[in-house]
């Protein structure tokens, strides 16, 4: 869709405008969510459970009540109002695993919380909580973890696209691959929290809350409350940080705002770091299963597919079935098949529940998929570019086997190019003089496709999709104009793209826009901030209701200037009459005759400068491009060094290269992580044993190379003003290619490893096999 | 409760204070200095960095009383009195070396001490100095610009 024809100018859209929000940031003005404080508010702190599996005897908090500044201590029994959690997915079969806030009769996993102790300050809370006693007695784990869900899977679905069984008869080469993709932690800089405050005379629940989604978040808490939506507000100041962990509605955001409502004062929870690792935002844990078919010259037929996720002790929100689900229906990626066919699930587990994590399923399936590939190229005999060059869809658009429709990408284009940049062909003869000294050098290519700005026309992975987002655009008596957001801003620079859009419309600067977001008190409903939506969404949102306000400003024009409306034109914070400099109104003035005139207001009818408008894109945009990595591996300690990351990126019209670029550069570093450091470990019984970020290993900035980037712009057909959404692209992309970097420089003893982060025992490990 | 006497951000404080109190918690609970962050309150993210008599220091690896009779810095004193944002802030801001933000004042307050020895900065100098803050939004690199940039004269 090209709306830019609605635009008075394209000044600031497109540009490396500087961000707006950054100077509150930068100088420690701006508050977060975790630095809310109100007057006679009190800290809540958590019992959790010690145990994975067991039931609850007792819980005695007769010793917290007395210990000083101890005000409450919140049981089962207390909380026994609040309606229990619920995933929404709505598909045959999916069986349900409700979660009682803070469940009386049995725990399902180490961190679970039992019960809440509310204190002065978050020092007297946990005072109080450490002298509660709570007795629980193991349970068998033969025991299903859910009433209803024998053999703990509770959902699966397999499906067939073309002749798949013949095709594998058929081929000359079947390849098959087994790697498991690793538990990981979302781990946002600021963790999660929340202030409840209830105001009894208004009967009114605010909460200043972590959440990607306000307007959802303030539904789900109504609801698990018995409360009105109306009577709830969320709020979120500002938010360090997220990456799909912020998504769902925990147990612990419900304790404080039940405990609020009862205290009749303001209750402040913080997620700990450890708390955050042991019972947070985990994400990702896949296993997975390819095999493909290949003709002779090295055509890829078909593929088979198998996932299981273990998605911990409840599936919340839509996080567990999005990581099964997308992976298999992001196998086919920008491979040309005749065939594929899947078979997914999720099961649950005695562990911490999975929530989304950016690049969500597509990370798993792009990974191995990838992985597969260069394997066949070995077992082929066939260069393993060669073999995507013979396997990849030709830029244009493409429908997939499938049946999903991408629009036009530059698919082949991105690849080749991320080729030259690494110099592929110089880097094969340097990788193989290396060899001759005892070197290992790899490099591992991966192209990717994100679909993004998902509404109602489609959900991700096969899950029933819908949305429903709006904007709000007005201009005030000084001219001013304001716009509030679907979406919530937590570091993707919303507060500078969206006011670039608005001042091109309106012929402004960027610093004229006000832009709100995270309140449900002065934003419309929209869906948040999630599954790199935002760039689509605001543009459409705010495209459609600057049309009606600049409509409305042009007519109060008319009126004021005697000219006709097809004369008018916004210049420089003005409406004048086009080819006549001296005939130009300032907004504030045309705002001021919308307010007041009243031969204005007649002969507009409804003067209101502020319209709302909804949008919801007719189909997803596909932004696509390429991650190309080289590595040098010890053959001594498994050590990987990673020499260079080359991205090739393409998401149409770019709002703001910068913001893209930032976009992708934590992206490439987080996949970094995925593919070397980041692992969540369980032992054999259940215990955490990565609960500091001493054990749970983050990329550092000595972790990761300069990352090189250079763009490609195919725009959008279906996003507003050709704009394709990006972020979780390159950050699903980037561990395939720097796996394959390794097994690369590691092959053929790469066949050994089954299991992701290469950590440097494994590798060292695998090069030890024969 | 103890007595302390700490300046903070070229105000002498006087203050009791529980012995357990973290001199983060301090900062951002009794004296309402919330941009100094906590992100894992065990000293492995720096988030909390402040400027303990002109060096960093974890916020959240000290107690308050250990900071009876010292100087403390925040970033909420890292710009000019007139408002004018630190060499450091202007790089970061220009290089979009910050996304959430949150890290942000950890980083700068780690790495200011180091710009005014006068020195320029070589890239990997720079990784080394940041290696203990950790930023999940922006892979570093724009971070790394903007110190080298702002390191030389």
């Amino acid at each position: 869709m090209n709306d830019w024809p609605l635009y008075a100018q394209r000044r600031w859209a497109g540009k490396r405008v500087q961000r707006l929000e950054d100077p509150g940031m930068l100088t420690g003005a701006t508050t977060y969510v975790t630095d809310v404080r109100l007057p006679r508010m009190l800290e809540l702190a958590f019992i959790r459970s010690p145990a994975p599996n067991a039931r609850i005897v007792s819980i005695d908090d007769e010793g917290a009540r007395s210990v000083p500044g101890v005000r409450a201590v919140l049981g089962p029994e207390d909380l026994s109002h609040v309606h229990p959690t619920m995933d929404f997915v709505e598909l045959d079969g999916a069986l349900k695993t409700p979660r009682v806030t803070l469940p009386g009769d049995r725990v399902r996993y180490v961190g679970e919380p039992l019960a809440a102790v509310v204190g002065d300050d978050r020092y007297a809370a946990e005072d109080g909580a450490d002298a509660v006693i709570v007795a629980l007695e193991p349970l068998d784990d033969h025991e299903p973890i859910h009433d209803g869900i024998p053999g703990d899977r509770y959902f699966g679905q397999a499906a067939a696209y073309g002749d798949v069984d013949a095709t594998f008869a058929r081929a000359e080469h079947v390849v098959r691959r087994r790697l498991a993709f690793q538990r990981v932690v979302t781990s946002a800089i600021e963790t999660c929290g929340i202030v409840a405050d209830y105001d009894a005379a208004g009967e009114e629940l605010t909460c200043y809350l972590s959440t990607q989604m306000p307007h959802l978040a303030r539904a789900a808490l109504a609801e698990a409350l018995g409360l009105p939506v109306s009577h709830v507000r969320v709020i979120c100041p500002a938010m360090g940080g997220a990456f799909g962990g912020k998504e769902v509605m925990l147990p612990e955001y419900l304790c404080a705002a039940a405990a609020a409502i009862r205290l009749r004062r303001p209750v402040r929870w913080v997620e700990d770091r450890s708390e955050a690792l042991t019972a947070g935002a985990h994400g990702k844990e896949a296993g997975a299963e390819l095999e493909a078919a290949f003709d002779g010259d090295g055509r890829l037929r078909a593929i088979r597919s198998r996932f299981v996720s273990d998605t911990g002790a409840y599936s919340s929100g839509i996080g567990a079935y999005v990581e099964f689900m997308v992976a298999a229906f992001t196998v086919p990626g920008l491979y040309r098949l005749d065939g594929y066919a899947y078979d997914t699930g999720g099961i649950v587990s005695h562990k911490a529940p999975l929530s989304p994590f950016r690049g969500v399923g597509m990370t798993t399936s792009q990974t191995v998929r990838e992985v597969l590939v260069d394997d066949a190229a070995r077992a082929l005999g066939i260069d393993r570019m060669e073999l995507r060059r013979r396997n990849l869809v030709a830029d244009g658009p493409w429908q997939t086997v499938l049946g999903e429709h991408y629009e036009p990408g530059s698919w082949r284009t991105a690849f080749e190019r991320a080729l030259e940049l690494i110099d592929y062909e110089s880097f094969l003869e340097r990788q193989a003089a290396a060899r001759t000294d005892g070197r290992l050098l790899g490099v591992g290519v991966s192209p990717f496709v994100e679909a993004a700005g998902l509404g109602s026309a489609g959900g991700a992975g096969g899950l029933p999709g819908t949305s429903h987002d709006n904007a709000t655009v007005s201009i005030d008596l000084s001219g001013r104009i304001t716009v509030a957001l679907p979406t919530f801003s937590h570091g993707q620079g919303h507060r500078t793209t969206a006011a670039q859009l608005v001042a091109d419309m309106f012929a402004v600067a960027p610093e004229d826009v006000r832009v709100l977001d995270g309140d449900t008190a002065r934003t419309p409903f929209g869906m948040g901030t999630f599954g790199s939506r935002s760039g689509v969404f605001i543009a459409g949102t705010v495209s459609g209701a600057g049309r009606i306000v600049r409509d409305k400003l042009l007519r109060v024009a008319e009126v004021l200037l005697e000219a006709a409306y097809e004369d008018l034109e916004l210049v420089d914070g003005t409406v004048g009459v086009r080819g006549a400099p001296s005939r130009r109104i300032p907004l504030a003035a045309l705002s001021g005759a919308a307010h007041f005139a009243p031969h204005v207001r007649a002969e507009l009818g409804d003067p209101t400068l502020t319209a709302t408008a909804f949008f919801d894109p007719p189909r997803p945009t596909h932004s696509n491009g390429t991650i190309a990595a080289v590595v040098e591996v010890d053959p001594g300690t498994g050590g990987v060094k990673i020499e260079r990351i080359v991205v090739v990126e393409d998401c149409g019209t770019m709002l703001n290269p910068t913001i893209v670029e930032g976009q992708i550069r934590g992206g490439v570093a987080q996949g970094v992580g995925l593919a070397l450091l980041e692992r969540y470990v369980y032992d054999g019984a259940g215990q955490p044993q990565t609960t500091t970020l001493a054990e749970y290993l983050l990329p550092r900035a000595t972790d990761l190379p300069t990352i090189e980037i250079e763009h490609l712009e195919t725009p959008s057909e279906n996003g507003t003003a050709g704009i394709k959404g990006m972020a979780e692209g390159p950050a699903s992309a980037t561990p395939a290619a720097v796996v394959c970097a390794v097994f690369d420089a590691i092959a053929p003893h790469s066949d050994a490893i089954h299991e992701l982060p290469l950590r440097p025992e494994t590798i060292a490990a695998a090069l030890a096999t024969p | 409760m103890t007595r302390v006497s700490i300046e903070v951000n070229g105000t002498v404080e006087e203050l009791d204070v529980p012995p357990r109190l973290l001199l983060a918690d301090l900062l951002r609970d009794r004296l309402g200095l919330t941009g100094t962050k906590i992100g894992c309150a065990m000293g492995a993210c720096g988030a909390c960095t402040v400027l303990l008599d002109g060096a960093p220091v974890r916020a959240c690896l000290m107690f308050s009383v250990q900071a009876n009779g010292r100087s403390v810095r925040t970033i909420e004193n890292l710009a000019n009195e007139a408002g004018e944002l630190h060499p450091l802030q202007r790089a970061l801001r220009e290089h979009h070396g910050l996304q959430c933000g949150y890290c942000t004042p950890g980083i700068l307050m780690a790495i200011a001490p180091l710009l005014e020895s006068g020195q320029p900065l070589e890239p990997d100098a720079v990784r080394e100095a940041i290696a203990g803050n950790l930023c999940r939004c922006t892979g570093y690199d724009t971070i790394v610009d903007a110190v080298v940039e702002a390191s030389r004269p």
